[in-house]
């Protein structure tokens, strides 16, 4: 069963690593339930960063996060799961030195205090990506591309999030693979689950996307539905590219 | 001489048990935290002082003084944690060794203050005491040492192991940011973390003290042999810290028995010579592995 997912909106947001240097310069996107948003742009657009903010790594000089009807702007980074947000970071991020079941068990810590549900939802994990099941005692780190991103994906999905922000998800990736995880994205999509991505694989984003938002130098540049980036998709790429 | 040789290797097993966890909680910090806790050697020293006040203010006994040092020492080293390594934990690496050799330095001095540079014994009732199986004449106090930095080490691999706390631990080592999405606090993890090392310290001093001689100034000897024992085992394995602090029991027993005690020092700091240029890990696979 799917957490109630909630709507995600981020309002009016700056923020950077440097004071009087911003990132961001007020960007404003909505990410709806049942829907995949897509954020793209070129490099030092502020992409990964806006994920960093929402996530809760880097805090917003201005600006609000929303999930639902919380603000969650300031709340930190390991406070999100329990407010039902995942992030699937950048590369790999499976704990090497640690088994597949240990990899999918923590990813339960923040309903640690219920063993029951905690069991209940590693078993469902391992039901789900049945393919893990017989590496379950094999350290993560001895695994394919591939087969830790499906841990990383099982681990995160344990706590059952209703949002989940996913960055690049197939940098390093075999084309196979990578297209397995898209379809994977479109089928926690179906869960209603909402879920922004960020991603370097133009076509490949937009072609699971609903919604599209593109930033360009931290600020909101173009957004509208799949539809409309279709057919202009080589005209936004040249223009990134100044070409 | 051969008649010796049981003796001395059950010698060189206790002596080795105990110097597993005098290196245990140093390995421990730098291999999962990355923190180069010079200050490790000065918390064994306080751990000697914990059980010899107990012992002579209260009659307690150091087995107890062992059981107490745990959590007496853990809340010193989360507080530690919290007041100082968070300040520095985050700056280049030499500016929290400068912090922690200073924790060491002033720890020292403390201690000269309190107790001077006399050193001192824990006679305990049983500290002359010995039992004789077979071939093999038994310390009792080096064996209840022994024993109890048995438990210790079981405790911590357990802990590590099988743990959900543990596993988090483990996983925070390698990969903060991932701990974080996953919900792990870091920041009060890191704190436990700490506070378990510097509690190891602490229990490690109460067992040395049980053996040993010592003043506020053998902490520096206290903390070459705990490096010794890291840098033989690599960083952040319970086990191999276990067979590196065994290795050095060993040698430092048969040495003595064959040769003058002198030469304790320079067999085992050329055989850490040796290793350092032969296998810079350790006896580990790894400069940085898991439990």
């Amino acid at each position: 069963m799917t957490a109630a997912a909630r709507r995600l909106r981020v309002t009016d947001v700056s923020a950077g690593y440097v004071p009087g240097h911003p990132v961001l310069r007020g960007v404003n996107l909505t990410a709806e339930p049942g829907r995949i948003t897509v954020i793209l742009g070129p490099n030092g657009a502020g992409k990964s960063t806006l994920l960093k903010v929402i996530a809760g790594f880097l805090p917003p000089a201005t600006g609000a996060i929303r999930l639902g009807d919380a603000d969650i702007s300031a709340l930190p980074p390991h406070r999100h799961v329990e407010h039902g947000v995942g992030l699937l970071p950048q590369g790999r991020s499976a704990f090497p030195d640690l088994t597949v079941m240990e990899n999918i068990e923590l990813g339960g810590w923040s309903i640690r205090s219920d063993r029951a549900r905690l069991r209940a939802s590693v078993e469902a994990m391992l039901t789900r990506y049945p393919h893990l099941r017989p590496l379950r005692n094999r350290m993560a780190g001895s695994l394919s591309g591939g087969q830790q991103r499906a841990v990383e994906i099982a681990r995160l999905l344990v706590s059952n999030p209703s949002v989940l922000l996913v960055d690049e998800p197939s940098v390093g990736l075999s084309p196979i693979v990578a297209s397995q995880m898209y379809k994977e994205l479109a089928a926690l999509k179906a869960e209603g689950r909402t879920i922004l991505l960020v991603d370097q694989d133009v076509r490949a984003a937009i072609r699971v996307a609903d919604y599209v938002y593109v930033l360009n130098s931290g600020k909101n540049d173009i957004e509208g539905d799949r539809s409309a980036f279709e057919g202009d998709l080589g005209a936004i790429v040249r223009g990134w590219l100044g070409v | 001489m051969l008649q010796q040789i049981p003796t001395i290797v059950v010698d060189g097993i206790l002596l080795g048990l105990i110097y597993a966890i005098l290196g245990l909680g140093l390995s421990l910090v730098l291999g999962i935290m990355g923190i180069v806790n010079v200050a490790h050697s000065a918390f064994i020293m306080l751990g000697s002082f914990f059980a010899f006040e107990l012992f002579r203010r209260m009659g307690v006994d150091p087995i107890v003084a062992f059981f107490l040092s745990f959590p007496v020492f853990f809340v010193l080293g989360a507080l530690v944690y919290r007041l100082l390594v968070t300040r520095v934990e985050r700056a280049p690496q030499t500016q929290g060794l400068v912090a922690m050799f200073g924790l060491m330095v002033l720890i020292e001095n403390l201690g000269t203050i309190a107790w001077t540079t006399d050193t001192r014994v824990i006679t305990a009732p049983y500290t002359n005491a010995s039992l004789v199986v077979g071939n093999v004449t038994l310390v009792h106090v080096k064996l209840i040492a022994g024993l109890l930095a048995l438990l210790l080490i079981a405790g911590f691999w357990a802990l590590l192991r099988f743990t959900l706390v543990g596993k988090a631990i483990r996983a925070m080592g390698q990969n903060r940011v991932a701990a974080t999405t996953i919900g792990v606090n870091v920041a009060r993890l890191s704190a436990i973390m700490f506070g378990l090392g510097i509690a190891c310290a602490g229990a490690a001093g109460v067992a040395l003290a049980m053996i040993f001689p010592f003043s506020p100034n053998t902490q520096v000897q206290w903390l070459a042999w705990a490096f010794l024992v890291v840098i033989l085992g690599g960083l952040g394995n319970v086990a191999n810290t276990l067979v590196a602090g065994l290795v050095v029991g060993l040698i430092q027993t048969f040495c003595t028995a064959f040769m003058p005690f002198d030469y304790v020092y320079l067999v085992l700091y050329v055989l850490l010579a040796v290793i350092l240029v032969v296998r810079r890990e350790g006896l580990s696979h790894a400069v940085r592995r898991a439990i």
